[in-house]
């Protein structure tokens, strides 16, 4: 399994390096000078458009640009801020946790509530409650996620008064405390980011447990006496694949709700700084960003095809044989 | 953000007085309560996060507030735009206006207990005109001056290539600690992030994307500010600032027209907050690019063809529900008075008709287009994509013009785009809006004078030799009285040629929680001015 690991990780590096040549040039094309950009309504004096031509190596051809961006990168050195003149990978670093922290409570709470949603309408299919829960699901889905934004905070932290209504928690005098208040901070943006998967994954499962449900070896795993939980288990474990090539394609969907979530509700996320330093034409944050999203979508895939090995041992076996063969 | 221009540097010997302010349900007087106590704290929301809080460097919003509250200049102005003394207690001016000479307060010290002095003075001009700073927004108003001297730690005197009338308004500019900078690069230094100045808040804390946080100076000169913690969340949507303010996380909030009509006559609303409207320093304009690049805009007589076409007025009752006011002088009321004798060019379609057809370009019956030499009169606005009133704007232009026979097409930039186009000259028209200093010399310097083309704002390639030179009579003119008149004949001669023609300051609406008081609005906003921020209150809760 190792092997294949390396190999599938090994292959994404020309991937890479075409998105950092993209992005690169996507840059360059733009047609405004960032000098331009940063000038403001005042005028930069000769010296001073100089001085920062000579910093962004403007002078140079692009191509030798990228050169010396890609040996930087390769020591680890994504370069400095235009806009505030930190190092670009701090910029990065302090906003990445909460990106993730979000999309990742996010996926928990689609599958968390998606799949028993699913499970249940597949096992009373055409019942009243598997209707209106269908409906629902639907509605949700259709709502904008800006427009979901603005009604839970209306009610949930205005009138009511129940949660945070926007930012990140201070940290607490207790880990727990710091845990509690983060959980409220992020309990509504993390619905409106799930709010459009619920219904896709809770449709797909309930289609998937369906099928898996008619199958043969549940009947025959009934007949022997299995109690109806341990068959579920049985029916969830046969459709995971599914799941998981789903979560493939949800993930870089959340990544980009996320800017729209991250800006109504003031999180110091990626999205908002993606924003901000397009903005700003902040040129080294932007390639910085984009470079991390690839890897991140990249990774993504990875981690779909690691967890394929890991829940179905025909694809393992599958593999195997591809080595033998290859062997 | 709205786009704005950073501000210039300049200044008003003129001081006028009169503040366009109202409030419709005013804060409480400050007598009316009597909050013995210091305390408490003021949450002020950020729409964007400043780039650098570096005193000199700042270019935004945000960063000058900041600079504002953790830095001290040696001059400011008041609630009514009149220069006052901050960190000079006396100033005065000799050689015919040539010499400017600033006595600082004794014992003022930086917040890390250093003495300030007058090389800190120098130091940070030294900064401001030292090119590689890009100090965009203060290096104006130093570049007339010849010479700096220090004579003494309290004396600061300096010395300019000509009498400048503008002079003060330069040294709104928060003084820079010396003795810290110096050891450091000023560019990258991390008193860039977290600085220290004598002003009446010091730093806290910077957390990038979520808040600054200032607390009170107790050994401030100026004596204790009452409020003892300065909050700056950045909450990027309006939506969510106005909700935050109904939840209690904030303090102030500023409304749309929208949201102003829904809440300001809500009772339930006002027993929570004060709603307050002002006049603020900012309006919008078009600039009409008059360098002879594109057929139209080089004939002064179209330009004003354009003025007469446009309903400002109707604009600004319509979609704006009456909440601004009409700019027929590029003067802001507050910094030059309006001329009793001015005769603006009013909403006007007859007039606007009969002065396209006497600059030679007919109505063409077949496409019902004005045309002329064969060219049909069909041009490209340029507007702002980030701001719904510039769209709203441009399309009701759009209407009055096509009812004249002119076909407008509309393109939208984002900021830094339109900025880059404006910067180049390459448009025929542009929507866009500024921010001038203080000082009428400000406004009419950077967009009008003939050396401001290209380098500068003079964004219309305008350029006229009577006004060149009544600008620059305006800066040497010592004599008020005879600023005054100087600049009232440029505000006549720029509405007859409309190199720009200036639309209108929207007003800004704002709520603010009836817990605060003793603040008044300023043009410049409800805690850029000074002493105000000082003398804001937070009323007490009972038992907390």
């Amino acid at each position: 399994m190792i092997p294949f690991l390396v190999r599938r990780a090994l292959s994404s590096v020309p991937t890479l390096l075409g998105i950092s040549v993209l992005t690169f040039a996507i840059l360059n094309l733009l047609p405004n000078d960032p000098i331009q950009v940063w000038s403001g309504g005042g005028y930069y004096s000769a010296e001073a458009v100089e001085h920062l031509r000579s910093e962004l190596r403007l002078e140079q051809s692009p191509a030798a640009r990228y050169a010396s961006w890609g040996l930087a990168l390769l020591r680890g050195d994504l370069g400095r801020s235009m806009r505030d003149g930190r190092p670009v990978a701090a910029v990065i670093v302090s906003a990445l946790p909460w990106t993730l922290l979000l999309n990742f409570c996010s996926v928990i709470l689609i599958y968390g509530v998606a799949v028993p949603f699913g499970l249940f309408g597949a096992s009373s299919p055409g019942s009243i409650a598997d209707r209106l829960g269908r409906a629902l699901l639907i509605l949700l889905y259709a709502v904008p996620s800006f427009a979901a934004a603005l009604l839970l905070q209306q009610w949930f932290a205005v009138r009511l008064g129940w949660l945070p209504l926007q930012g990140v928690p201070d940290r607490g005098a207790t880990a727990l405390g710091t845990t509690a208040s983060l959980a409220r901070h992020l309990l509504l943006p993390t619905i409106c980011l799930a709010l459009s998967g619920w219904a896709l994954v809770a449709r797909y499962a309930r289609a998937a447990f369906r099928s898996a449900l008619g199958r043969e070896f549940l009947a025959v795993a009934r007949a022997k006496g299995l109690s109806r939980l341990r068959a579920s288990g049985h029916v969830v474990a046969n459709t995971a694949v599914p799941f998981i090539t789903l979560l493939a394609t949800i993930v870089p969907g959340l990544a980009g709700g996320s800017v729209i979530v991250e800006q109504i509700f003031s999180l110091p996320g990626v999205g908002r700084l993606y924003l901000t330093s397009i903005e700003a034409r902040d040129y080294p944050v932007v390639v910085g960003l984009t470079l991390l999203s690839a890897v991140l979508v990249l990774s993504g895939h990875l981690l779909v095809d690691v967890l394929y090995l890991v829940v179905d041992p025909r694809i393992r076996s599958g593999l195997l044989d591809e080595r033998s063969d290859a062997a | 953000m709205r786009p704005r221009s950073l501000r210039g540097v300049a200044v008003t010997l003129l001081a006028a007085a009169l503040l366009s302010a109202c409030t419709s349900s005013p804060p409480e007087d400050r007598g009316a309560v009597a909050p013995s106590d210091y305390g408490g704290r003021f949450v002020y929301p950020l729409r964007t996060e400043p780039a650098t809080l570096n005193f000199v460097t700042a270019s935004d919003q945000p960063a000058d507030l900041v600079s504002r509250l953790v830095g001290d200049s040696l001059v400011d102005r008041d609630v009514d735009m009149n220069i006052v003394p901050r960190l000079a207690e006396s100033w005065e001016s000799s050689d015919s206006g040539r010499v400017l000479t600033f006595h600082l307060r004794a014992g003022v010290r930086f917040h890390d207990g250093q003495p300030l002095t007058s090389a800190d003075v120098k130091y940070t001009y030294e900064r401001v005109i030292d090119r590689k700073n890009h100090a965009l927004g203060h290096l104006d108003g130093f570049l007339p001056v010849e010479r700096l001297e220090t004579p003494d730690d309290r004396t600061v005197r300096v010395v300019y290539r000509f009498p400048y009338a503008p002079a003060l308004s330069a040294w709104e500019m928060p003084i820079l600690p010396r003795h810290l900078y110096e050891k450091e690069d000023f560019l990258t230094s991390r008193f860039n992030r977290a600085p220290i100045g004598t002003g009446p808040f010091r730093f806290v804390s910077w957390e990038p994307g979520r808040r600054i946080v200032l607390a009170s100076n107790r050994e401030y000169w100026g004596g204790r500010p009452y409020v003892d913690t300065l909050e700056l969340p950045i909450i990027p949507t309006q939506e969510t600032t106005l909700m935050a303010l109904l939840a209690g996380e904030i303090d102030y909030a500023s409304l749309t027209p929208v949201q102003w009509d829904a809440y300001s006559r809500d009772p339930a609303f006002t027993r929570r907050f004060a709603t307050v409207s002002y006049l603020s320093l900012f309006f919008y304009y078009i600039a009409w690019r008059a360098d002879g690049s594109n057929p139209f805009f080089s004939d002064p007589e179209v330009r004003r063809a354009m003025a007469l076409a446009l309903d400002r007025e109707e604009y600004v009752r319509a979609v704006l529900h009456g909440l601004g006011q009409v700019s027929f002088s590029l003067f802001h009321p507050a910094i030059l008075p309006p001329d009793p004798d001015s005769r603006p060019l009013r909403h006007d379609p007859r007039a606007a008709a009969a002065l396209f057809d006497h600059a030679g370009w007919r109505l063409d019956p077949k496409t019902g287009l004005r045309s002329k030499n064969g060219r049909p009169f069909r041009f490209t606005l340029l507007i702002f994509s980030g701001g719904e009133d510039h769209a709203q704007f441009s399309q009701v232009a759009q209407e009055s013009l096509r009812a004249l026979g002119i076909d407008m097409r509309i393109e939208r930039l984002d900021w830094p785009g339109l900025w880059a186009r404006l910067k180049t000259g390459d448009f025929e028209a542009a929507l866009s809006g500024t921010v001038p200093a203080g000082d009428p010399d400000d406004v009419v310097y950077g967009m009008l004078h003939s050396s401001q083309i290209g380098d500068g704002r003079n964004y219309a390639g305008f350029h006229d030799q009577e006004i060149d030179a009544w600008i620059e009579e305006g800066r040497r003119a010592i004599d008020p009285q005879a600023r005054s008149a100087c600049y009232r004949r440029i505000a006549k001669r720029v509405e007859e040629l409309q190199p720009y023609t200036y639309l209108f300051f929207p007003k800004v609406l704002a709520a603010l929680s009836r817990r605060v008081m003793g603040v008044e609005p300023s043009p410049r906003g409800l805690i850029v001015q000074y002493p105000g921020v000082i003398r804001l209150k937070i009323r007490q809760q009972p038992g907390g």
